[in-house]
């Protein structure tokens, strides 16, 4: 004889109306049936009271929401911008591999102020008529940008123009192995992981990407006639000045939840590089940052540090994020961490290449998982 | 009405699918951990990942309940029961407010009901509070890829191990 299963029981607790009507007289005629209902009816009681949530003591949801906004905010000023997908691949962190092309990353502005500094670094006079490297990162030094900064802040596009010449193409590879040969880097190899991160990574490869800018003093005047001031007249021989921007290519490593929450990511890049086609770049590295729009302490913190020429920028929100310094593998490292300690990275420059710890983690966890790469 | 600044960068949809379905992802969450600070720092790290993510805001609520529990789980199941992300934040913490109702014996029973449900098998574990959670047969099916009529198995095999699992761990007279 036919009884009805298990699963159509525990639906007619819940939702009778989705138990098809000749079940349900059925049960109610069938005395096994009635008393397999009770257990089932037992269980779920049960089930129900053990899973029961703890008294909500005022529920903050205004605060909630300042959290998450605050640490969205952190994470897309840190170089996490939205990409297509169900989850999150790639790290919070400029120089690692991105999937977004850099012509899109280039027009943010947080973004936008870090290549400013990138084309503003001065390493004496290039010769005409040859693209010659201007710019070699061998460092990484935190901008604190305010709120009000990056409201501010001019899209390079308003200075001149912009165009992506080679994209990552970042992409999924088999493995750590297929990645290293794939970019010809070191792939880095986690021996720490914090607790609750475990398994397999997902590997990622990127190729090089390259961008040019080209100062045009044109859009330069525009720009700085909308708000309201006059360009600064222009050095000889700038208008028209290209500056050539490489990074990668890169690897990543990246640990996530089965719901899609990244818990760990390890990058690694060829850090960025620039290149002029010839002009003397201190006295274009102090015309830009003369130009109206871009906010003074702003300015002055690039002109503070750029001058070396190794130095890259690394903008952040510094009503978001704290940075402190430590030292990983004998460089120096800079510790990023969002006020709500929701996440943490470290970054750090060696012989060039640019290595990222990032995660869900705090500052003690990604430096435990930087200081035990191999 | 005052209108909140656009956070550059941020998916613009994103306080609206916030507004709408906290609430509902903190609850999931506490249904697995049976703390609260705790969900609500799971469903900040449900949150941040569909910020960067292209998940339709209009069909969020499913994934977002789903994030919640697998993420809940796996801190549940790493015994990775860390503090409170604010509490362990440089500024000034909320003082814990003592709970009367939180006997030893209820920390035991919330212990019990935890290791549980950390061994249970991971789709009847999300099924089951998904269920608890007040989503409807169709709403779980849909989660997680089910057909609705398996749901009602899935939810009473779940409820069926818990127990056992529950009844397993029971301290012995």
């Amino acid at each position: 004889m036919h009884h009805t299963p298990d699963g159509l029981l525990r639906r007619l607790l819940d939702e009778p109306a989705g138990v098809p009507d000749p079940e349900r007289a059925h049960v109610a005629g069938c005395e096994r049936c009635l008393d397999r209902l009770a257990a089932v009816r037992a269980d779920a009681d049960r089930a129900g009271a053990a899973l029961r949530v703890p008294t909500d003591h005022g529920q903050d949801d205004g605060a909630a929401w300042d959290r998450l906004a605050a640490a969205a905010a952190a994470q897309a000023g840190a170089g996490a911008a939205p990409e297509p997908g169900r989850a999150p691949r790639r790290a919070p962190l400029r120089g690692a591999p991105r999937r977004a092309p850099l012509r899109g990353a280039l027009r943010r502005p947080a973004v936008a102020a870090a290549a400013f500094a990138l084309a503003l670094a001065g390493a004496g006079t290039a010769a005409a008529n040859d693209w010659l490297q201007v710019f070699r990162t061998e460092q990484v030094v935190p901008v604190a940008l305010g709120t009000e900064d990056l409201v501010e802040l001019p899209d390079l596009t308003a200075y001149g123009e912009v165009r992506s010449t080679s994209q990552p193409q970042v992409h999924r590879v088999a493995s750590a192995a297929a990645a290293a040969e794939e970019t010809g880097l070191d792939v880095p190899e986690a021996t720490v992981l914090p607790p609750g991160v475990g398994g397999q990574p997902e590997w990622q490869a990127g190729g090089e990407a390259s961008a040019t800018f080209t100062f045009s003093a044109d859009r330069a005047a525009r720009a700085a006639a909308a708000t309201g001031a006059d360009l600064p007249p222009v050095p000889p021989g700038l208008d028209g000045t290209s500056v050539r921007l490489d990074a990668g290519p890169g690897v990543a490593a990246v640990w996530s939840q089965p719901s899609g929450v990244p818990s760990l990511l390890v990058g690694r890049a060829v850090a960025p590089t620039a290149y002029s086609d010839g002009v003397p770049f201190e006295q274009v590295r102090d015309y830009l940052l003369g130009l109206p729009g871009l906010p003074a302490d702003l300015a002055a913190q690039l002109r503070g540090f750029t001058a070396d020429g190794t130095t890259l920028p690394l903008p952040v929100p510094a009503d978001a994020v704290t940075t402190t310094t430590a030292e990983v593998a004998g460089a120096p490292a800079t510790v990023l961490e969002t006020r709500d300690r929701a996440l943490a990275a470290v970054v750090w420059v060696q012989d060039g290449v640019l290595t990222a710890v990032a995660g869900a983690l705090d500052a003690d966890e990604v430096l435990a998982v930087a200081r035990g790469l191999r | 009405m005052a209108v909140a600044p656009q956070h550059a960068g941020v998916r613009p949809d994103l306080e609206e699918v916030f507004r709408r379905d906290y609430r509902r992802v903190v609850a999931v969450a506490a249904r697995v951990l049976g703390r609260r600070d705790e969900a609500e720092d799971v469903a900040q790290e449900v949150f941040l990942s569909f910020a960067r993510s292209t998940v339709p805001a209009a069909g969020a609520g499913g994934w977002l309940c789903v994030a919640a529990a697998h993420t809940a789980l796996n801190l549940l199941r790493s015994g990775r029961r860390r503090a409170s992300r604010e509490e362990r934040a440089a500024g000034p913490a909320a003082p814990p407010v003592p709970d009367v109702a939180d006997t030893v014996l209820e920390r035991e029973e919330r212990r019990r009901v935890r290791a549980a449900l950390a061994r249970l098998p991971r789709p009847q574990a999300v099924a089951l509070v998904l269920r608890h959670s007040g989503l409807s047969y169709a709403e779980v099916a849909a989660a997680l890829d089910l057909s609705p009529g398996s749901v009602g198995t899935t939810v009473r095999r779940a409820e069926s191990r818990l127990r056992e699992e529950m009844d397993d761990d029971a301290p012995h007279p």
